[in-house]
């Protein structure tokens, strides 16, 4: 597969970025990572991964960041129309009912975990987002099989007449 | 003068009665009435205008709600229905005889007669009528003096209720904050306990962990790796990108990008040693070791952490102590702005904070009134506003702390009002003990014996000013 | 549209092979025959090298074929001694041949029953009477994964049973190699059983396409005689070898599969159609209504109801028909070009018996799709089965039938790499199996095949045929 499917985690606290980072290894062979410390460099990130042909399939942002919040970037990305495909969660432990209402309205929230996550919680939500992303992109679904959720990508191609040649 | 008019009253009355006496048509005129008898009713029409010879009748007032109020007693030589005569309404009130009572009576339409035929009555009724409608006049002017007077003293009196609600007010509102703030303290103090505990035994821990994973290794390289990992320092994002792009030339072998990545976490001295000892070690080995020590530096760091953040919620709660004591204001003001990061952090926070004598103050309620003071500012302040917070002693007995920001100022029409009690500029209540309103700041200024004051910076923004009185406890 | 240098490589070698033939005189073969074997050069380096999607190649291969060889075209306007062209509609007429519109019939029952969810339903009910040891639950699922296939695509089929074994499987022991096992049996069980019915899998079409061209028409339920016990021993085989090659550990198994059965009319009205449908297949040879025209049925039924809609019809996957269309074209100009005469005639066949002979093809086809589309391989093998069996050269025993069935059969007997079918790389794709483990049984299957299918073509397919 020529084009990548990135995971962009942005989150300004450098150890909770590593451990995001860390807990989502696995993904890796698969989706490449790239991570960003703040808003303005994740959009840099975006820029970047586009320009090189590829695209952001999931998005875990921290909504309380020097700068642009969490939020106001999530709904920035889903205003464009490259990337608002990309499947957008945030993990946050103080975004607030309106930040997160605002999130849902305006930025097509995926997801919101809260913090303290768990490294179970934070892969099933991971292989959820991709699957949907993968489905809804149509792309091909056997090469994400062994690391996304099997048996939807197996109805996913049950419905959609992937035939024999 | 009343004594003038009077004498002049009993002079007319002696003519009057002379010239009744001289006609025998004007003795017809004359009625008697015994005491108790009424005159006419309130609100009935008045035919006749009376003028009294003997006794005296009171005028009494029926008022809406029922009750009734004796308005004047007239004695001999005053008129009755006077008004009704000049106006042609009907009565204002009833007319009632004190004692037996002799009344000329004259109905109107016939007054005009009795005057020409009687030349000699007609001269000192129309100056007794004259006179008594001066002296009604003059009772009218005092009477509105008096009620000004009361108006005046009911204003007054209405003032100082006000003044005296509005402090019932603040010290309700006070109340109610010093409530909430003991509730906070029990529970900042419950949890604490509860934090710290764990805060400690995760401290503890990975103190344990680290000198048993350095026991355990025996190869060298395997060691100085860890301890590598131990003091390393998180790199950020940008870094990290920019360091996978060399690791991949330095490291070619090295396919996987999660392992490329954790390459580019590593200080060249790490990547060094995994360079020289690839050959006995295998990498991937190396890298966890390397793992394995930032791991547990990452455990100390957050540990600690959390430990910091409970001594501050607790020292800035202070429930511990609420008492007078010595303090050094700028522990509370450092306290504040550690509980309020998640709302800081959004901008820039200048600190000057230079060395200020300890004075006697309450640490925990000093330490609200930062915090509505910032609260406020982080309300109007735009993403990446600027607040500056500075401390200075002016003299050795004054305390002058300035907290200011480059947001929209206060506008003109408030700034006077933002210290009244019930004054907010926002919707709903801010949170739980935070922001209380600016009132319970002023109080609490005042409870220390110092004063806060808020003015616009000429270049933008509002600056709060508050002096402290420097004191012994 | 980006090309990468494999694809670029691709597209000339097909060039190359297209043109070369215009440039050297091959004694015995006419003018046409050069053009034919131009064609065929490019189609077999497309098809193989895949720069093109294989059923683009189809098409471009129809397209080809119309211009520079049919009677339209620009080279042969006029029938000659050597060449009689054919007339462009015979080209273009293959998108509708008969196998085309059976194979249509057959799709649109498929994928009405995957609408209607029957496809899972039957798998529920038929999975039931297996209890839950793992020997017999492996069987089962076998059983009916070969069951479905037979009459849905291979590739659907095993989809839908990985929704089944994935959270079995998720039950068992990692270390259990009856994991290995369930994954492999599915893809395993569907690449036999599609070769139970003519519509089980594009290859029998071609073999069913290839054969029609030369007047044999061959009913729906004798196809059936014929694959039936080949399949049924195939699979038995391939469900011993995965039994003993991955003994499982786990006592047994629970499959947990809830769900009832669609009461809608919609659905009703499909399995009235289905079992309607099937039945007439079956019985084709009693009625003698072509199996093509009874596919019809289906689709005029099912489209007049509703039960399939607008959307339903788009989302068939039509290049699959491309496909087989392409090849059924190309055999027709190999054949009336000489061009197929003329490679068995270059070709020492005496020097084989005709055992040998099978075996060859049968190796060769297992070999070839393998690494190839199963389809290609027949497309390509098939015409020249066919000119070797109507030139007689090969001897009385090498019957035209048999060949054909030799050849479509071992093109669905490949299943030792990720890459030889579908079905194989969605077992892949899950993560449970190795390469190796699936090479292993794949080429033990595959081997078995080979001899299956040569004992089959030498006694029990004359037997029946005759």
């Amino acid at each position: 597969m020529d084009r990548q499917i990135y995971i962009l985690v942005v989150e300004d606290e450098l150890e909770v970025m590593e451990a995001l980072v860390n807990d989502l290894e696995q993904f890796e062979e698969f989706f490449p990572i790239e991570s960003a410390n703040s808003s303005e460099e994740a959009k840099q990130v975006v820029k970047d991964v586009y320009a090189a042909g590829n695209e952001i399939g999931l998005v875990l942002c921290d909504h309380v960041m020097p700068g642009q919040n969490g939020v106001d970037f999530l709904i920035e990305l889903q205003a464009n129309n490259a990337q608002h495909e990309a499947k957008k969660v945030l993990v946050t432990g103080q975004a607030g009912l309106e930040d997160t209402i605002q999130a849902i309205n305006n930025a097509k929230l995926d997801y919101y975990i809260a913090k303290p996550w768990t490294k179970e919680q934070l892969e099933e939500v991971v292989t959820t987002q991709l699957t949907n992303y993968i489905m809804e992109r149509k792309y091909n679904p056997m090469q994400y099989m062994m690391i996304l959720d099997s048996v939807r990508l197996s109805e996913y191609m049950r419905t959609h007449k992937i035939t024999d040649h | 003068m009343p004594s003038k008019a009077f004498s002049d009253r009993r002079e007319l009355l002696r003519f009057i009665r002379q010239a009744i006496t001289e006609s025998p048509e004007l003795q017809k005129l004359l009625r008697t009435f015994s005491k108790g008898e009424v005159l006419f009713q309130q609100g009935d029409p008045i035919p006749h205008l009376y003028l009294l010879l003997e006794g005296e009748v009171t005028l009494n007032h029926k008022r809406e709600d029922g009750t009734e109020l004796d308005l004047i007693t007239l004695a001999p030589g005053h008129f009755v229905g006077l008004v009704a005569f000049t106006t042609g309404n009907d009565s204002l009130t009833t007319c009632i005889c004190r004692q037996n009572t002799i009344a000329l009576c004259i109905r109107q339409d016939e007054y005009e007669s009795v005057m020409t035929d009687h030349p000699k009555l007609s001269s000192p009724v129309q100056k007794l009528m004259l006179s008594n409608m001066a002296t009604r006049f003059q009772k009218n002017v005092q009477l509105e003096s008096k009620m000004n007077a009361l108006n005046k003293q009911l204003e007054d009196e209405g003032e100082q209720l006000k003044l005296a609600y509005e402090q019932l007010e603040s010290s309700h509102q006070k109340l109610v904050h010093q409530e909430k703030m003991a509730t906070l303290g029990e529970l900042v103090a419950g949890f604490a306990h509860e934090v710290n505990n764990p805060a400690a035994a995760l401290l503890r821990s990975s103190e344990m962990l680290k000198s048993n994973f350095g026991d355990m290794q025996t190869n060298s390289a395997v060691s100085s790796i860890f301890k590598l990992g131990l003091d390393s320092k998180p790199v950020n994002s940008t870094d990290v990108r920019k360091r996978m792009l060399t690791i991949q030339k330095q490291f070619p072998w090295v396919k996987e990008r999660s392992q490329v990545r954790k390459l580019a976490q590593m200080p060249d001295e790490a990547l060094q040693l995994i360079l020289d000892y690839k050959k006995d070690v295998g990498l991937e080995e190396l890298v966890r070791q390397f793992e394995s020590g930032k791991f547990i530096h990452n455990i100390q760091v957050a540990s600690e952490r959390i430990a910091n953040l409970v001594k501050s919620l607790k020292s800035y709660s202070r429930q511990d102590n609420n008492e007078w004591e010595e303090i050094d204001i700028r522990d509370g003001i450092n306290d504040t702005i550690l509980i309020l990061s998640h709302r800081l952090k959004y901008l820039n926070v200048e600190l000057d904070l230079k060395d200020i004598p300890k004075t006697c103050g309450k640490m925990g309620e000093l330490n609200q009134v930062w915090t509505n003071i910032l609260v406020n500012a982080c309300d109007a302040l735009p993403d990446g506003g600027n607040i500056s917070i500075k401390t200075k002693s002016e003299g050795d007995f004054k305390i002058v702390v300035l907290i200011s920001d480059n947001g929209p100022g206060i506008s003109e029409e408030i700034i006077d009002r933002i210290f009244e009690p019930n004054f907010t500029t926002k919707n709903q209540g801010a949170e739980f003990g935070l922001g209380l309103g600016l009132a319970i700041s002023n109080e609490i200024i005042r409870q220390h014996g110092g004063f806060i004051t808020v003015s616009n910076r000429e270049q933008g923004g509002a600056q709060f000013k508050i002096i402290l009185p420097v004191r012994a406890c | 549209m980006k090309l990468n240098k494999k694809q670029l490589i691709g597209i000339a070698i097909g060039l190359i092979g297209l043109i070369i033939p215009f440039f050297f005189h091959l004694e015995g073969l006419s003018d046409a025959g050069h053009v034919a074997l131009g064609i065929f050069f490019l189609a077999a380096a497309y098809w193989m090298l895949e720069p093109f999607p294989i059923y683009a190649t189809s098409v471009l291969v129809i397209f080809l074929q119309v211009i520079l060889l049919s009677q339209q075209g620009f080279l042969f306007p006029e029938s000659t001694a050597e060449y009689s062209p054919n007339n462009y509609t015979e080209f273009i007429g293959t998108l509708a041949s008969p196998i085309i519109i059976l194979f249509l019939g057959g799709f649109v029952l498929a994928d009405a029953a995957v609408k209607y969810d029957l496809d899972r339903n039957l798998t529920r009910i038929l999975l039931s009477p297996f209890g839950k040891k793992p020997g017999s639950i492996l069987l089962g699922l076998m059983v009916v994964t070969a069951l479905l296939s037979a009459f849905m695509s291979n590739t659907a089929t095993t989809a839908m049973m990985m929704t089944v074994i994935l959270p079995i499987m998720a039950r068992i022991s990692k270390t259990d190699p009856l994991r290995i096992g369930l994954a492999l049996s599915i893809p395993f069980a569907a690449n036999i059983g599609g070769i139970t019915t003519p519509i089980g899998t594009p290859p029998n079409a071609v073999v069913i396409g290839a054969l029609s061209q030369q007047g044999i028409n061959i009913p729906f339920g004798e196809w059936m005689i014929l694959a039936t016990p080949l399949v049924v021993i195939a699979l038995l085989f391939a469900w011993f070898l995965l039994l003993k090659m991955f003994k499982p550990e786990a006592a047994s198994v629970e499959i947990d599969m809830s769900g009832k059965f669609n009461t809608s009319t919609n659905a009703i009205l499909l399995y009235l159609a289905f079992g309607a449908t099937v039945l007439f297949w079956v019985t084709e040879s009693f009625h003698g209504v072509k199996s093509a025209i009874i596919a019809l049925i289906p689709v005029v039924f099912l489209s007049l109801s509703g039960v399939i809609t607008k959307e339903d019809i788009r989302k068939l996957p039509w290049e699959v028909l491309w496909l087989v269309a392409g090849g059924i074209s190309l055999g027709i100009s190999m054949k009336s070009t000489g061009l197929a005469e003329w490679i068995v005639g270059s070709i020492e066949w005496s020097a084989f018996g005709t055992i040998a002979l099978l075996v060859v093809f049968a190796s060769v086809s297992v070999l070839m799709s393998n690494f190839l589309s199963n389809t290609v391989t027949a497309t390509l093998l098939i015409p020249l089965a066919v000119s070797l069996a109507t030139s007689g050269i090969a001897g009385d025993g090498f019957n035209l039938i048999i060949v054909s069935l030799v050849i479509g059969v071992s093109a669905s007997m490949a299943m030792m790499l990720p890459i030889s079918t579908p079905p194989n790389a969605i077992a892949m794709s899950t993560g449970t199996i190795q390469t190796s483990n699936m090479a292993k049984a794949g080429i033990s299957v595959g081997i078995f095949g080979i001899i299956l299918v040569v004992i089959y073509a030498l006694f029990y397919w004359p037997f029946i045929l005759n």
